[in-house]
């Protein structure tokens, strides 16, 4: 019984850091779900225009950064950009979360956005374009739409990731839920392996009804294919 | 190239190759370990869940969910500083930081790997199967020349992406003190204290093994054709 009573009082005395990391957690994977669709659905788009080279860019823009760890992005972006030496690039361990993040979800929504764009039957943007529509407005009215549907399931798997990508911000000191477990760490030294624990259960709590979504979306709208991960 | 060098010093690069050398041979090497045991324990955990015994699916099942919705690195921590207390008395510190990382990411990959050869496996059409018992195959012959090729290919290409994801991954083992890729570009900064070289270096060789996968990739492609190919 005082194993469980000593628990308890762990978990009440962590319980306001810890819901103070989840908070940075959340708002940080919001600002880049949302940056990162912003920047993904433009280049998704602007992909399957058929400008042969707009889309090998793009496609070059998704190597690098589907290539690289997202720790080496991370990296890069709070250590190697400040010492370019302009100023605005010096980021804080804010703003380099964010910003990293962003490019890193976009490279995922770009492929879900032209795949999604690309699995709509041709016969509907022919059918939109015999009947007078601009090529503008068959984008708009007739195949984004539709798209759209397809894309729910898998943004919601990425963002799970980004969610699970938000861990290793802990390591440039970036004060979200891992950052709250090891300052915890840091006071009761002895219950490592129960604050883990904790911290594992918060991830899982957040992330299992997102990806529960998902699978539940696949049967509603149908799927613009999986991503690994 | 004056004013190359006053971006990007590469000479002191230079100095880091042999470092970088053995950052990314530790990686292959590592991915490559982990890629194998997660394929066979991946390969039981597609069996376990598939199985009808609620014993046995509900635990493998649980397993699954746990591990993809909870972040690598918190996996990493669990097992870094779980494992050896897990273990009986006395054997607490037989297994480095490295052979601690392979179990992990072992760990962390199956269930994915798992997923993967379900679907793979399910994928054969039953009609295939009977098929070709009916022509007069045995068993054996209908597995090894009807069933696997077919889920092979149909598996391929969300394999070989998972082992890119894989690669990627060990990048995160250099929390833990393994020495790999990333601990190379660490090693690098932590004494010439130059940011750009450390880091762009080390991005520049996940690119370059990332290259050799979407190579080997087109390789594999043409080899086995299929139509799982033509989704990607």
């Amino acid at each position: 019984m005082d194993l469980i009573a000593d628990k308890i009082s762990i978990i009440q005395s962590l319980w306001p850091t810890m819901l103070k990391g989840l908070w940075m957690t959340f708002q940080v994977s919001m600002l880049a779900i949302l940056l990162g669709s912003l920047i993904g659905f433009t280049l998704g788009v602007a992909k399957t225009l058929g400008y042969f080279v707009l889309e090998k860019l793009i496609n070059g823009y998704l190597h690098i950064l589907r290539g690289s760890p997202y720790l080496v992005q991370l990296y890069i972006i709070y250590f190697v950009l400040p010492s370019t030496g302009i100023a605005w690039l010096s980021f804080d361990s804010y703003t380099a979360a964010v910003v990293s993040l962003s490019l890193y979800t976009s490279s995922y929504v770009t492929e879900i956005v032209a795949s999604a764009i690309v699995a709509v039957p041709s016969g509907q943007s022919e059918a939109a374009r015999s009947v007078g529509m601009t090529r503008a407005q068959t984008y708009r009215n007739v195949v984004i739409p539709q798209a759209l549907k397809l894309t729910i399931p898998p943004m919601a798997s990425v963002y799970v990731i980004v969610i699970k990508s938000t861990a290793i911000l802990s390591v440039i000191g970036f004060a979200e839920l891992t950052r709250a477990g090891e300052i915890a760490i840091m006071r009761m030294p002895g219950d490592i392996m129960f604050i883990y624990c904790m911290i594992a259960a918060f991830y899982f709590m957040y992330c299992y009804p997102v990806l529960r979504f998902s699978k539940w979306a696949e049967g509603r709208f149908g799927s613009a294919g999986q991503i690994e991960h | 190239m004056d004013w190359l060098q006053y971006y990007f010093n590469f000479r002191i690069v230079g100095d880091y190759a042999d470092i970088f050398a053995a950052g990314v041979a530790q990686t292959l090497w590592i991915s490559a370990l982990c890629l194998v045991l997660s394929v066979i324990f991946g390969t039981l955990v597609a069996l376990g869940r598939m199985s009808k015994n609620p014993m046995i699916w509900r635990p493998i099942a649980a397993y699954i969910q746990f591990i993809r919705s909870t972040p690598l690195l918190i996996q990493i921590y669990l097992i870094y500083y779980g494992l050896p207390a897990l273990l009986p008395q006395g054997y607490g510190n037989i297994f480095d930081e490295t052979q601690t990382g392979i179990i992990a990411l072992t760990v962390h990959t199956s269930p994915y790997m798992g997923e993967i050869i379900r679907a793979g496996i399910q994928s054969v059409n039953p009609g295939q199967i009977e098929g070709a018992l009916s022509v007069g195959m045995t068993p054996r012959q209908t597995l090894l020349n009807v069933t696997l090729p077919q889920a092979l290919t149909n598996v391929m290409p969300p394999m070989l992406g998972q082992t890119a994801v894989l690669i990627k991954d060990t990048s995160l083992l250099s929390i833990i003190a393994v020495f790999e890729l990333m601990g190379a570009g660490l090693q690098m900064f932590s004494e010439t204290v130059i940011a750009t070289e450390s880091y762009v270096t080390t991005a520049i060789c996940y690119l370059g093994i990332y290259a050799m996968m979407l190579i080997i990739s087109g390789m594999l492609q043409n080899k086995l054709g299929g139509k799982a190919w033509k989704a990607n």
